[in-house]
């Protein structure tokens, strides 16, 4: 069988699985004994998390950005991990108690603002609006490899299947779908880095094998007079690896669809356990996504560079032919020199197990695998942006008389003029997989970090001062985007990826100012917050504190 | 419902603030840290790694990893401490959650 057949097979057998899951999911959930016990383990949520949380740009875009970037690429495994240390500290537990559904909701209840919640059902389109366009990307490369066309194909290709897949709609809440999504994709991703370190170490074991090959790697670097992989900051300056770190950790932390899944459990005690399990499921990938790049990097160093130019390896037509890929003999000399072969970021994950020669199977779970990650988290974003468009823009500041037919028609009308624009868009991507998603985390940080991490912890932070945080988040950030990757502007050599640094900073000080030069919030909203101090079933209340019985109720 | 000592639940809502404060400082010494003297661990090697890659790489994941865990482990002790047992969590949620 061709390598198309097989990779066309597992991503429809997996779709199937999802869909199936699903199904049989809702037919489940009208039983009368379902509903009566539907309470998720926190493990299985975890795993949920883990679905929702890893998107193209963890999947295709990671390990290859870390294999062009060298050290400078961990900041995306540090920063999108220890982004679940402020979720499950400082933010999501006490979000759980409060118990609202979306994120323009708490801000608009907690600030008793409707023009707040107005801002952050914008900011919630605009920051799913930029991380889409990451997703279209991804799912452009994997499509235009399979069928060996130009990746502008391939998204064009996505567009489609991306609307078809969100009208669905339904199969995004559930969670074993999302279970079954998160093994797929997790077995996708560690049988190629298990399989290479056989290959190269005869260990099984990537993550302890492949600090030998990061040494042969310096040694390679030194013969051939490059810059070496392991050296720090020789991509941008050590601000730029700290104002990454930070814009991707404090996105995480205020990133909408994250936060909601949260929601979904029960008690603060679950959401922590969440956290935790999610974290575990997650850190799988993102401990093996740096093995990936070192074995990428030594076999494109040690079996592609050297070789003859007119013997090339049959792998490395089908991806010239999508674009991102260049090998051409400029010396002259009829010999592919390292320095000669020009591969992008967003192609290294997929094109691996074809350069290491792992079979057609392995290859086409890596496509099957790799389209959970974008369909899914495209889903996703997508039904973020209805809702937000539907519900708390047309809904709540529009139309309050609206139908819920015409509700609907507005919601799946904005799914389609959404994907498509992304998906125009990324026609020609501004950036790399992960450079685009590392957008819409600054914009996060720059205006749901700071305005959820106040709400929480802060009571007398008001309406006004919550306003004038986010917008002066947005603009500072976007702001600082755009001088930085079109003007030339950087301070501190800090470049767009970094930008949410500056973004929550002007937020944060925005928002105390106002807040303390305004009428503090009512007393009940100080209680509110109040009660966030204790666990689920103590209420503050008047300077009290009680525990609720619920065995008497 | 019944009233608590509002010190004696100041004093679990100070004792979760230094077990969030502590393990913040340990995630962030971890990553920030070890980033700003990365150019001064080049020459220490872990594991065949250069210790500030391999930081970056796994220590700071697994780190933050088992500060996930403790604080889920640490905070259930605590709640048990404080008798704030969680009985019954369907009776909690459906008090706490608003449906649209």
């Amino acid at each position: 069988m061709s390598q198309f057949m097989v990779s066309l097979l597992l991503i429809i057998a997996t779709f199937g699985l999802y869909i199936g899951i699903a199904i049989f999911n809702k037919a489940r959930a009208t039983s009368d004994f379902y509903v009566a016990n539907r309470s998720v383990p926190p493990i299985f949520n975890g795993m949920a998390i883990g679905a929702d949380w890893m998107s193209a740009a963890s999947f295709i875009g990671m390990a290859g950005t870390i294999m062009i970037l060298g050290y400078d690429g961990l900041a995306y495994i540090m920063g999108w991990t220890g982004g679940y240390l402020l979720l499950t500290f400082l933010i999501a537990p006490q979000l759980r108690k409060y118990g609202r559904y979306t994120v323009p909701e708490f801000i608009g209840d907690r600030y008793q603002s409707n023009t707040a919640r107005l801002i952050a059902a914008i900011a919630t389109i605009i920051i799913s609006f930029t991380y889409s366009i990451g997703q279209l990307s991804g799912s452009g490369v994997v499509i235009g490899r399979l069928l060996e066309v130009d990746v502008a194909v391939g998204t064009l290709i996505g567009v489609v299947l991306i609307a078809f897949y969100s009208a669905l709609g339904g199969m995004k809440g559930i969670t074993w779908t999302q279970v079954a999504q998160y093994i797929v994709l997790i077995v996708a991703y560690l049988i190629p880095v298990i399989f290479m370190s056989l290959q190269l170490t005869q260990n099984p074991l990537p993550w302890l094998s492949y600090g030998e090959i990061i040494g042969e790697l310096q040694e390679l670097d030194k013969q051939l007079g490059v810059t070496e992989y392991i050296v720090p900051f020789t991509e941008a300056s050590k601000w730029q690896f700290i104002a990454l770190l930070f814009t991707l950790m404090a996105g995480t932390a205020g990133l909408p669809h994250v936060i909601v899944r949260f929601y979904t459990v029960k008690t603060m005690k679950a959401a922590r356990w969440s956290g935790a399990w999610a974290l575990l499921f997650i850190g799988l990938l993102y401990l093996s996504a740096p093995a990936y790049a070192a074995f990428s990097r030594f076999i494109l160093m040690t079996e592609v560079a050297g070789n003859s130019i007119s013997n090339l390896p049959a792998w490395t037509a089908a991806w010239i032919d999508t674009g991102k890929l260049s090998l051409a003999d400029q010396s002259g000399d009829g010999i592919l020199q390292w320095s000669e072969i020009v591969i992008s970021n967003d192609i290294v994950v997929m094109a691996t197990p074809e350069i290491a020669n792992l079979g057609v199977f392995v290859i086409g779970l890596m496509a099957a695998g790799a389209m959970a990650a974008a369909l899914s988290t495209a889903g996703g974003l997508m039904i973020a942006i209805s809702a937000a468009l539907s519900h708390d823009i047309y809904y709540r500041s529009i139309n309050p008389n609206a139908s819920e037919k015409k509700r609907l028609l507005v919601g799946r009308w904005s799914i389609v003029i959404a994907t498509v624009v992304a998906g125009l868009v990324a026609l020609n991507p501004p950036g790399a997989i992960t450079q685009i998603v590392a957008w819409a985390f600054a914009l996060a940080s720059g205006s749901f970090f700071p305005a959820l991490l106040l709400g929480v912890w802060w009571k007398r932070s008001n309406g006004p001062g919550v306003i004038a945080g986010m917008i002066t988040g947005l603009t500072v950030t976007l702001a600082y985007i755009f001088a930085a990757k079109y003007g030339g502007l950087s301070i501190l050599g800090i470049i767009d990826t970094g930008a949410g640094v500056f973004g929550a900073l002007a937020a944060i000080i925005a928002n105390i100012s106002v807040s303390l030069f305004t009428k503090a919030p009512s007393q009940k909203i100080q209680d509110e917050v109040m009660d966030l101090r204790y666990p689920e079933q103590l209420t503050y209340k008047d300077g009290e504190v009680w525990i609720n019985d619920y065995k008497d109720v | 419902m019944k009233k608590v000592d509002k010190k004696h639940a100041d004093s679990y809502f100070r004792a979760r603030v230094i077990l969030i404060s502590c393990s913040l400082a340990v995630g962030f010494s971890v990553s920030y840290l070890v980033v700003l003297l990365a150019e001064n661990l080049l020459s220490i090697t872990f594991n065949g790694f250069p210790l500030h890659y391999y930081m970056g790489a796994q220590g700071a994941v697994l780190t933050f990893i088992i500060l996930l865990f403790l604080n889920a482990i640490v905070s259930d002790k605590l709640d048990k401490k404080y008798g704030f047992i969680e009985t019954n969590k369907k009776d909690i949620s459906s008090k706490k959650t608003l449906t649209h």
